[in-house]
């Protein structure tokens, strides 16, 4: 306490006051239905169940903010933020643990909002202007909570019925969710101390031998802990296969199965969806490599380039993941031969004309990273249309979307 | 639900100074993630956004809530004691797992053109992956019932308590470690 200034500590304790000071109380006719003293009897209605959950539930969020970051900042990183090529492992992880401990959560926070619901109708509404605050911030994480979770299943799903661009607002409704969050934990800190850890108040109440079971004889703290976990794993080991490769017989509920796709491998975005299908198969078809000098190659010349075999996963910002091999000639060698500087960043283009994906750019750490090739080949034979024929990208460490497929240019940037 | 035995004494100024950081810390973040969805609306459309934000609370606190609360009343009156608690974990675990796979069970997304998405027959996995729950669920069910016709020759009628043996001795001990403070104000 003596850390704190005196001038400091006054105005907390001022503030902590004017916020704690009672408001009137409604009519107590107003007193109805859910809003009567034991509308909800459960004995699982309870602060201690609540911070265990929100524990829970608190770092997995925690795991999908962070995780989420890690995919917003690869596909928009500002200028001073390189990301590294290597461990090539990285962003399979972070993802697939993105959309692992998101699913993860469904059960969580069901259970959790169920715990605390009788505090949706608590009698006074409002009882200080504190409180008043505390039930306002209650309002975005919730709805946060919720949206990030329902739009996210149906992402992954690729079912869109909302007009709103998905990843933009998934981004920033993650901001609001945690921040509402961290509010909330503000509030709720003394009552998590109270009920969690060794130095927990004990409730005699429920320690009475007689309220192991509680009298209903439906199920116990303990019980409902047990059947929440279980409903978290069986999400988690019935999904994870699909990034997971360990895992994948037992891929039965999640969308992607990492060997079911053309060439044993899923596809994202269809050459047709993308309109590039005439385009890719043109015989006039030219890689164009643009430094200080401009180098084209035909599509032979291509497959005469020496060429490299690299065994790299390919990871969809949509969580999934799997490891294929791949051949092609080095990029780094096709931007010596174009006289591109090794610092330099340079734009990969695809034959789309339009869309958000239809280019990348790769920074230095990627472009002259050994393992990244300008592919034409995946497991001994030539690209699948779908998989990008006739050239695509493919680079260690980095979302799928920027794997830029069916490439027709690099340009230094 | 009480207060959780929030001591009477108040936070210390130390606790209460972080948890005014926090709060801080946490509105600057609600902020910026408003702001941001505010001023990129030609991608996020605030107002089909808000309808779905809104919306996630209308459908969870009135429907999905209430329907529950229904279902564990019916429970109360059909399913007897000590299978009870059994029946309301496998319905949270099924329940669970089909929310988190409602859009591949039911048909919903995907691409005619694309296979590899959604590509599994997802009707036939949850009905496999929730047969397992349900087995487990029946196994429990089955050694309760073992368990109630062996611990309890005399006592049948009552199983609600046959699994609290283990359970007793833990609480008795915990309570002997922990003597009471004082009763938790009630606050609603």
């Amino acid at each position: 306490m003596q850390r704190f200034p005196r001038v400091f500590t006054g105005r907390l304790t001022k503030g902590a006051r004017l916020l704690s000071a009672r408001l009137p109380e409604p009519p107590a006719a107003a007193r109805r239905g859910p809003l009567r003293a034991g509308a909800f009897p459960s004995t699982l209605h309870d602060p201690r169940v609540a911070s265990l959950l929100g524990i829970a539930l608190g770092i997995a969020f925690g795991t999908c903010f962070l995780t989420g970051l890690v995919s917003h900042f690869m596909q928009h990183p500002p200028d001073w933020l390189q990301w590294p090529s290597r461990p090539v492992w990285l962003y399979r992880v972070t993802q697939g643990l993105h959309v692992m401990t998101g699913l993860a959560s469904v059960p969580l926070l069901l259970v959790k909002l169920w715990t605390v619901y009788p505090r949706l109708w608590g009698w006074p509404p409002l009882r200080s202007v504190g409180h008043a605050l505390e039930r306002l911030t209650i309002v975005p994480l919730i709805a946060g909570s919720l949206f990030q979770l329902a739009t996210g299943i149906a992402n992954i799903a690729q079912w869109y019925r909302f007009r709103f661009f998905f990843t933009v607002t998934h981004y920033w409704i993650a901001w609001i969710t945690i921040g509402a969050l961290v509010v909330h934990i503000a509030a709720k800190l003394t009552v998590v101390r109270a009920n969690v850890g060794r130095n927990r108040y004990e409730d005699l109440s429920r320690t009475d031998p007689q309220d192991a079971g509680p009298p209903t004889g439906g199920l116990t703290r303990r019980g409902l802990a047990v059947a929440t976990g279980t409903a978290a794993a069986v999400i988690v080991v019935t999904t994870a296969g699909q990034s997971v490769p360990a895992l994948a017989p037992l891929d039965l509920l999640a969308p992607r199965r990492p060997d079911l796709g053309p060439q044993g491998l899923p596809v994202n975005r269809t050459a047709r969806a993308a309109r590039v299908a005439a385009a890719a198969r043109d015989p006039e078809y030219r890689l164009e490599v643009i430094g200080a000098r401009r180098v084209v190659y035909r599509l032979a010349e291509v497959h005469a380039l020496p060429r490299h075999t690299v065994r790299l996963p390919i990871t969809c910002v949509e969580g999934w993941s799997a490891d294929a091999t791949w051949h092609g000639p080095r990029l780094r060698d096709l931007l010596d031969a174009a006289l591109i500087p090794a610092d330099a960043t340079v734009r990969v283009e695809s034959l789309e004309a339009r869309g958000g994906y239809r280019a990348s750019e790769v920074r230095p750490a990627h472009a002259r990273d050994p393992l990244t090739l300008l592919a034409t080949g995946l497991d001994g034979a030539d690209l699948d249309l779908d998989h990008g024929y006739p050239v695509r990208l493919i680079a260690p460490d980095r979302p799928g979307v920027l794997q830029t497929k069916w490439v027709h240019r690099v340009v230094m940037l | 639900m009480t207060n959780g035995g929030v001591g009477r004494s108040g936070p210390s100024v130390g606790g209460l100074a972080l948890r005014v950081v926090l709060a801080a810390a946490g509105l600057a973040a609600l902020g910026y993630g408003v702001d941001g969805l505010l001023s990129m609306s030609r991608a996020t459309r605030p107002t089909n956004a808000g309808a779905w934000l809104i919306g996630g609370i209308v459908v969870h606190d009135a429907l999905l809530v209430p329907a529950t609360m229904i279902v564990g009343f019916a429970l109360s009156r059909l399913v007897p004691a000590p299978y009870r608690a059994v029946v309301q974990g496998a319905l949270l675990v099924s329940g669970s797992v089909a929310l988190a796979s409602l859009p591949l069970w039911r048909g919903y997304g995907g691409s005619a053109d694309n296979p590899s998405v959604n590509p599994l027959a997802y009707g036939r996995n949850l009905a496999i992956v929730l047969g397992a729950v349900w087995a487990g669920a029946a196994l429990i069910m089955a050694g309760r019932a073992v368990a109630a016709r062996r611990g309890r020759p005399g006592a049948g009628r009552g199983p609600g308590r046959q699994s609290g043996g283990r359970r007793f001795a833990r609480t008795r001990r915990r309570a002997g470690r922990r003597p009471a403070r004082e009763q938790p104000a009630r606050s609603g």
